[in-house]
């Protein structure tokens, strides 16, 4: 829907890199490199971004 | 007990504990995860019905429902000073909620827009001080955190109420994530056994073995993870993998609501308090 302001298992604050990562990976840079560049270590809250679909774009006008 | 700093920034912080003993750091990391006291939102107020704003009809509705919304505030790393602020229960006001056990914020919106931890706005005259510098102390320093996102003639007007709290009774009150550590690594390589097959030189997955002319060579020790694998790979057994499990590796960071040394000083200060306490319970027996 929108992206978790914290990762569900560490709990660090991950809401704030996803715009960029997104700006970024469609820009074509590597996934990978746009991660640790944010500074995203783990891989709990790497997944969190990596497999996130936004869809509140969607569901916003039914609101 | 000998401590080394590794690496300390504003958020994070590694360092070396030598002389000491596994029960000791995990309730340092036990401490650090449950009873560093920080700020986070617990309760919001949402204005409900028809908003006019410049002219504009606009409905209290966002895609998010509100309870959501709530959550998500809540999990906003608030900025803490913890000379400042006290528990509610604590606090001379009673728990009724007063400038020195509470933050107020306001969000006040209209769409389309994203709502951003930025838009958080302290409410003017709520804190004592010079109202500026109020509002650039207590603004939330991440700012790029999306909160809900508005479409046409939606809006959202919000009074949000951060207080005290500890892990222990809500994650939002954790002042850390990632803390952990591990004993420090030994790598031991018999020379005499060893027949120089660099299998372990390929198996280990953090790189740090290498050969130095014929013979096996440890490049970074504090990067091994204790995994054993070049261990299990050795052919001639000439390779053993020990933690020192009187000498630790300890690292963790904050959320950003707090400095990593204050989150460390606030740990140290509940331990103390709590051994004091016990202290004393068993001088009564």
């Amino acid at each position: 829907m929108i992206i978790p302001v914290r990762c569900f298992s560490c709990g660090k604050v991950i809401g704030s890199a996803y715009e960029e990562y997104k700006k970024r990976t469609e820009a074509g840079e590597k996934p990978e490199k746009v991660l640790n560049s944010l500074g995203i270590k783990r891989y709990c809250c790497r997944r969190i971004i990596v497999s996130h679909v936004d869809l509140i774009d969607e569901v916003a006008p039914y609101g | 007990m000998k401590i080394k700093i590794m690496e300390l920034k504003d958020d994070s912080m590694r360092f070396l504990i030598e002389d000491s003993t596994p029960s000791f750091v995990n309730m340092l990391r036990r401490t650090l995860l449950n009873d560093v006291p920080k700020m986070a939102i617990e309760d919001v107020e949402f204005h409900l019905g028809p908003i006019r704003h410049e002219g504009n009809d606009y409905e209290s509705i966002s895609p998010l429902f509100d309870e959501i919304i709530a959550h998500r505030l809540g999990m906003l790393p608030i900025p803490t000073d913890l000379d400042l602020f006290t528990f509610m229960d604590k606090c001379k006001c009673g728990g009724v909620g007063c400038p020195s056990c509470t933050i107020k914020y306001m969000i006040n919106k209209t769409g389309p827009c994203t709502i951003y931890s930025r838009d958080l706005e302290v409410v003017k005259g709520w804190l004592p001080g010079d109202e500026k510098l109020m509002e650039d102390k207590f603004k939330i320093k991440d700012e790029n955190i999306p909160i809900v996102k508005l479409t046409d003639r939606q809006a959202l007007m919000i009074y949000a109420t951060a207080q005290l709290g500890t892990g222990k009774k809500h994650a939002k009150w954790q002042a850390v994530s990632g803390v952990g550590y591990k004993y420090y690594p030994e790598i031991k390589i018999n020379t005499e056994k060893c027949d120089g097959c660099g299998r372990c030189v390929k198996s280990c997955p953090k790189n740090i073995l290498a050969f130095k002319g014929k013979k096996v060579e440890i490049k970074d020790i504090e990067k091994c993870s204790l995994c054993s694998s070049c261990e299990e790979i050795c052919p001639s057994g000439a390779i053993k993998v020990k933690g020192d499990d009187s000498k630790f590796i300890f690292r963790f960071e904050t959320d950003g609501s707090m400095t990593a040394r204050s989150a460390m000083g606030a740990a140290l200060k509940t331990l103390g308090e709590k051994c004091r306490e016990f202290e004393e319970k068993i001088k009564e027996i």
